[in-house]
C-alpha cells in the first residue's frame, strides 16, 4: 500500500519544521529577541514563582533541583532569558502582546525583550472570568490585568531582595530599569540574581505601580508576533507534523444530526494511498498516506445517510416559523417600570420588525487537528479557544484520564468563536486511537462552511414610544430564535466532565438546559443588547425559543451582533418620526450612561466636521458591549443598488488601552468583519443542508471594498474593558442608517439589500 | 518524478501530477509558510511566485510547474533577513491572526516588482484576490505604500548619485 517516497527538499527545511515544535514542555516559542540569543545556552536557570494552585498539583512550569517557581507566568534563567507563559490563546487579537505588556510593566522590562510562550493546559492558567481555561468574550485583558501586574511586581521584588543581599545594600536603595537592577548606579541583568532570588520568598504581595509611572502600558511598540507572522514562520495547528503521521479527510454528514446508513468501502479502497476507512460521529474518515490522496478518496466514497428532521427544513420555513411564533407572549427576560404608562405618555410610537440570518465564522485556517494516541498517553496540536476542554475531549475519546493528555498550544488562524467547537479534534482522536497512528485531520473550506456551528438567526420586534420631551418613554422588545447555551453545553460538558460520565448523560443535561431556555429561563446571549444602553425607564424584553436543530455557537460579539442592529435602526426611526436629530436624541436618552453618552457626543462632533463628497451620506450608531462603549459614523454611497462604505469613524471607550495600536487594529478588524455580515453574510438552508460552500457564495469583504477607518480612543485611566468585539455591533446599523439617508429605504433585514 | 526549482534549489517529487503545488510544497518539502485557505483559488492564502508572477497554488497541479522556478514566503526573507515588504508588514503591525499574510506579502511583492509606484486603486486591484478575515486591509495598504515610497526614494537617490558621478566624470 505504501509507495516509496523519494524526495529531496531545500536543505534544512525539514529540520526547521520539526524544530519549531518544542514537544518537551508543550509550548512553542513565540519570540526570541536577538539579545537573548546572544545570552547563550540556557542551563542552571531559575524559575521564579509560587504555584497558584499550591503544592497539591504539579506546578505549571517544570522546575529543576536548583530552581523555584513563584508563579506560573514568569521564568527568569541565570543566563538572563526572561520568559512569559501567556495564559490566554492567540487568535489574532494580540493577547500575547497585551498580557506581556501588563506583566512587563511591573517587572520593569521592555515587552519586546521578553520571550513569550503560549502556556500549556494547567489549573494556574484558568481564565478568572470563565472558571475554565478558555479565551473569548473580550475578557482576557480585563480578567488578567491585576493578576499579571501582581505577578510581575512580586517577581521584581524578589530580584531586588536578592540583589540587596548579594551587594549588601538596603532594598530601598535599589531601582530597576528595563531588565536591569541598578545598585549604586551600576546596572546588573535580572538573570544575575535569578538563582539567589529563587531561594527567597515574600511575606506579602508588594504594592503595584501608580499608573502615572507606566512606561509600557499605553504605548505602541509593535506586536511580539509580528516578525513570525510576516515571514511564514509562525506555527498554526495545520503546520504540525509527527513522524509516521497519516492524513485524514472526513466525508461529512450532509445535514447536522444525520448519521451513516451504509458505507461502500469498495468504492475507494483500491485508490492510491488509502489506508483506513472509519465511521465517525460526524461522517466517514478516510485515512491516507498523503493529504491529496485522502481528499480524492473521500470525495469518491459512496455513503448512504440517515437524515434527521432538519432535512425537511428550508430557510423560508425557518423564517415563517419565527413569524408565527411572534404571536406568542414568550418568556420575560427584562422588565422595568410600567410599559402601559410609558406608551400612554408617548407622542410618537413606532413598531418595526428586524431580521438577522445565520452566519458562519469562516476563519482563514480551516479546522484541523493532529492527534497521537499512545497506550498510556496522548497529545494534540490544534488551535483552540478552549484548550482545557480540548484536553478533556481527547481524553474522553482516547479512553485516558485528562492528565495523560498533552495539549501543544499553537496559533489560531482566526477563531471568532468558531474554535470553541471541536468536532475535528474528536475525529482525529477516534481515528488515532482506532488506527494506532498519529492522525492529522484537515477540513476543506466546504466542510468548514457546511459542517460548523453558526451565529443564530433572529427575528426581532421593537415597539417604542417617545414623549413630548424627546425621551424614550416605552421600549418593548421581543426576539424569536434559537439559543447558543444548550449547544455550547453539548460541546463543553463531555469535555469538562470526566470520561466515566457517559455522553448520553451529558447530552441529557444539555437537553434539560434547552428545555429551561424554552420554558422559564432565557439564555442571556439571545437578548443581550436588545434593551440596554439607553435610559429606558419603562422597558421589557421577551423571548420565544424556536429551534430547528442547526448547531449554534458564539460568533464575534455574540448576541450584540444582531441586537444592536435592531436597536440602533429603531433609535434612528424614532428620532426621524419625532423629528429629532439622531445624535442629539441619543445624547438626550443616555443620561444614566455617561460613558456611552460621551462617545456619542465625540462621534457626533466628528460627524459634523467630516467632509462629505456629493452623493455620499452619513449614518450613526452607538452600542455598549463587553463593558466598552462605541459610537460609529458610516459614510456610504449607493450606486445602481450597490452599497459602498467609504469611511467609518469609530470612537471607543475601553478604559485604559494597554496597546492603543492593537486596540485600533481590533476596531478596524471588527468593522471589516461586521461589514462582511452587513453586506453579504447569509447562511441559507436547503433541505437542512447549508447551501453556501466557499468564498464565491459566502463572500468576505475584500480590500477593494473596504473603507478607510478612523479610530478615536477615549483617554480613560479606568481599568481596561473589552476590545476584540465591541467595535462590531454598531457598524451594520450605522450603514443601514446611512443607506436610509441616501435612498429613503429603511432596511431592517440583514444582509442589507436594496429594493 | 516532477522536477522544479524551489527557492533557488532544484527539487524532485513523486507526488501524483494532479497534486496541487501547495500540498507538495507544504507536505513533501515541509515549507509551511504558504497556507491552505479555500482550495478553490478564491482567498489567496496559498500565493507563491512562479517565474516571478503571483499565482494561487491550491488548485495548480504540480505537473504544471515542471521545470519552472517557484518562490515561497520562505524564499523572500527570514526573520533575520526580512525583505523590505516583510519588514514593512512587521513595522506597520499588519498581521493579526497572520494566517493569510504570507499570501498577502507574496501578492504585494509581485505587485511592486511589476509596478513600483502603484496608485491606491492599483493596490486595491492587485490585492483584491487575497482575503483577510481579520480585516487588516488598511494596514496592508499602508505597508505597501511605505515600501513603494521608500523604493522611489532609493531610486531617486541612486539616480541623483549616478547623475552627480556623471558630472564629475
Amino acid at each position: 500500500m505504501s509507495q516509496p517516497v523519494k524526495t529531496r527538499g531545500p536543505e534544512g527545511s525539514i529540520e526547521k519544521a520539526h524544530n519549531s515544535i518544542d514537544t518537551a514542555n508543550g509550548s512553542i516559542a513565540l519570540s526570541r529577541r536577538n539579545f537573548l540569543k546572544a545570552a547563550g545556552v540556557t542551563g542552571g536557570g531559575l524559575v521564579l514563582g509560587v504555584s497558584l494552585t499550591g503544592c497539591l498539583s504539579r506546578p505549571a512550569l517544570q522546575t529543576r533541583a536548583d530552581t523555584l517557581s513563584p508563579n506560573a507566568f514568569l521564568q527568569i534563567t541565570s543566563d538572563n532569558v526572561v520568559r512569559f507563559y501567556c495564559p490566554r490563546d492567540e487568535m489574532g487579537q494580540g493577547i500575547t502582546t497585551g498580557l506581556a505588556t501588563i506583566i512587563a510593566e511591573e517587572l520593569d522590562i521592555h515587552p519586546q525583550l521578553i520571550e513569550v510562550k503560549l502556556a500549556g493546559v494547567h489549573a494556574d492558567y484558568v481564565n478568572p472570568g470563565m472558571g475554565i481555561q478558555g479565551t473569548g468574550a473580550s475578557k482576557s485583558v480585563r480578567e488578567h490585568y491585576t493578576q499579571l501586574r501582581q505577578a510581575g511586581a512580586d517577581t521584581r521584588a524578589l530580584l531586588i531582595h536578592a540583589a540587596a543581599q548579594e551587594k549588601g545594600v538596603n532594598p530601598k536603595d535599589i531601582t530597576t530599569d528595563n531588565g536591569a537592577i541598578i545598585v549604586d548606579g551600576a546596572r546588573f541583568q535580572f538573570g544575575e540574581f535569578a538563582e539567589k532570588a529563587a531561594k527567597l520568598s515574600l511575606d506579602q504581595q508588594v504594592l503595584l505601580k501608580p499608573s502615572d509611572q507606566f512606561k509600557y502600558i499605553g504605548t505602541d511598540f509593535g506586536r511580539v508576533d509580528a516578525v513570525e507572522k510576516s515571514t511564514g514562520t509562525a506555527m498554526y495547528g495545520i503546520d504540525a507534523e509527527l513522524p509516521g503521521m497519516r492524513y485524514a479527510v472526513v466525508k461529512h454528514i450532509p445535514v447536522a444530526g444525520a448519521s451513516i446508513k451504509s458505507v461502500n468501502e469498495d468504492s475507494i479502497k483500491n485508490m492510491p494511498g488509502v489506508l483506513h476507512i472509519k465511521t465517525l460521529p460526524t461522517g466517514v474518515g478516510v485515512v491516507a498516506e498523503r493529504y491529496w490522496q485522502a481528499k480524492k478518496a473521500a470525495a469518491a466514497l459512496e455513503v448512504e445517510w440517515e437524515l434527521p428532521e432538519l432535512a425537511n427544513v428550508n430557510s423560508a420555513q425557518i423564517k415563517s416559523d419565527y413569524q408565527a411564533a411572534l404571536s406568542e407572549g414568550g418568556e420575560v427576560g427584562v422588565e422595568q417600570g410600567d410599559l402601559g404608562q410609558g406608551f400612554a405618555a408617548a407622542t410618537t410610537v413606532v413598531e418595526s420588525e428586524y431580521w438577522a440570518p445565520y452566519l458562519a465564522h469562516a476563519p482563514m485556517e480551516p479546522m484541523n487537528a493532529l492527534v497521537r494516541v499512545g497506550k498510556d498517553d496522548a497529545e494534540v496540536w490544534s488551535g483552540t479557544q478552549m484548550p482545557q476542554p480540548m484536553r478533556g475531549l481527547v481524553a474522553r475519546h482516547a479512553g485516558l484520564s485528562a492528565d495523560k493528555v498533552t495539549v501543544h498550544p499553537v496559533y489560531m488562524g482566526g477563531a471568532f468563536g468558531r474554535r470553541s467547537f471541536m468536532s475535528h479534534v474528536i475525529e482525529a482522536t477516534i481515528l488515532a486511537k482506532e488506527t494506532g497512528e498519529p492522525i492529522k485531520v484537515v477540513w476543506s473550506r466546504e466542510s468548514d462552511m457546511q459542517n460548523g456551528v453558526y451565529r443564530p438567526a433572529s427575528l426581532m420586534t421593537l415597539k417604542a414610544g417617545v414623549d413630548e420631551n424627546g425621551k424614550i418613554s416605552a421600549w418593548a422588545a421581543k426576539r424569536v430564535g434559537g439559543n447558543i447555551n444548550p449547544d455550547m453545553m453539548r460541546t463543553m460538558l463531555p469535555a469538562v466532565l470526566p470520561g466515566l460520565v457517559p455522553e448520553g448523560a451529558t447530552n441529557f443535561v444539555a437537553d434539560i438546559i434547552e428545555s429551561f431556555n424554552e420554558s422559564w429561563s432565557i439564555d442571556s446571549a439571545s437578548i443581550e443588547g436588545l434593551c440596554e444602553n439607553y435610559d429606558f425607564p419603562n422597558r421589557e424584553a421577551r423571548h420565544v425559543t424556536v429551534n430547528h436543530g442547526l448547531p449554534l455557537m458564539f460568533w464575534r460579539a455574540v448576541g450584540h451582533s444582531f441586537t444592536a442592529f435592531a436597536k440602533e435602526v429603531m433609535i434612528d426611526e424614532l428620532a426621524e418620526q419625532a423629528k429629532l436629530d439622531p445624535v442629539d436624541f441619543r445624547i438626550a436618552n443616555t443620561e444614566t450612561n455617561p460613558r456611552l453618552q460621551n462617545v456619542i457626543r465625540l462621534a457626533g462632533e466628528r460627524m459634523k466636521h467630516l467632509e462629505v463628497p456629493a452623493g455620499h451620506s452619513l449614518g450613526f450608531a452607538a452600542h455598549g458591549s463587553f463593558e466598552s462603549d462605541v459610537a460609529q459614523v458610516a459614510q456610504v454611497s449607493v450606486d445602481s443598488g450597490k452599497i459602498r462604505v467609504h469611511k467609518v469613524v469609530c470612537v471607543i471607550d475601553c478604559g485604559r488601552a494597554i496597546n492603543p495600536d492593537i486596540v485600533k487594529g481590533q476596531i478596524e478588524g471588527s468593522i471589516m468583519f461586521g461589514l462582511t455580515a452587513a453586506l453579504y453574510g447569509d447562511i441559507q438552508l436547503e433541505n437542512g443542508a447549508v447551501k453556501e460552500s466557499n468564498f464565491h457564495n459566502y463572500p468576505i469583504l475584500r480590500m477593494n471594498e473596504s473603507p478607510e477607518v478612523e479610530v478615536i480612543i477615549v483617554k480613560n485611566d479606568d481599568a481596561p474593558t473589552g476590545a476584540g468585539e465591541p467595535g462590531l455591533p454598531p457598524i451594520a446599523p450605522a450603514v443601514a442608517n446611512a443607506v436610509y439617508q441616501a435612498t429613503g429605504q429603511r432596511l431592517r433585514s440583514l444582509p442589507l439589500t436594496l429594493a | 518524478m516532477i522536477e522544479f526549482t524551489l527557492n533557488g534549489q532544484v527539487v524532485q517529487t513523486d507526488d501524483t501530477p494532479d497534486t496541487p503545488l501547495l500540498w507538495v510544497v507544504r507536505d513533501t518539502f515541509k515549507l509551511k509558510g504558504s497556507k491552505f485557505g479555500c482550495g478553490a483559488a478564491l482567498c489567496g492564502a496559498c500565493t507563491m511566485h512562479i517565474e516571478g508572477a503571483a499565482v494561487k497554488t491550491c488548485v495548480l497541479p504540480v505537473s504544471a510547474v515542471a521545470g519552472k522556478s517557484i518562490t515561497t514566503i520562505e524564499g523572500i526573507g527570514t526573520p533575520d533577513t526580512m525583505s523590505a515588504m516583510q519588514a514593512a508588514w512587521a513595522e506597520q503591525g499588519v498581521p493579526q491572526c497572520g494566517y493569510c499574510q504570507s499570501g498577502q506579502i507574496m501578492a504585494a511583492t509581485a505587485l511592486l516588482s511589476n509596478n513600483p509606484n502603484p496608485s491606491d486603486g492599483d493596490i486595491e486591484q492587485a490585492m483584491s484576490g487575497n482575503i483577510c478575515r481579520c480585516g487588516c486591509y488598511p494596514r496592508i495598504m499602508q505597508a505597501i505604500k511605505s515600501v513603494a515610497v521608500q523604493s522611489q526614494k532609493d531610486a531617486a537617490e541612486v539616480a541623483s548619485i549616478s547623475k552627480a558621478t556623471e558630472v564629475f566624470l
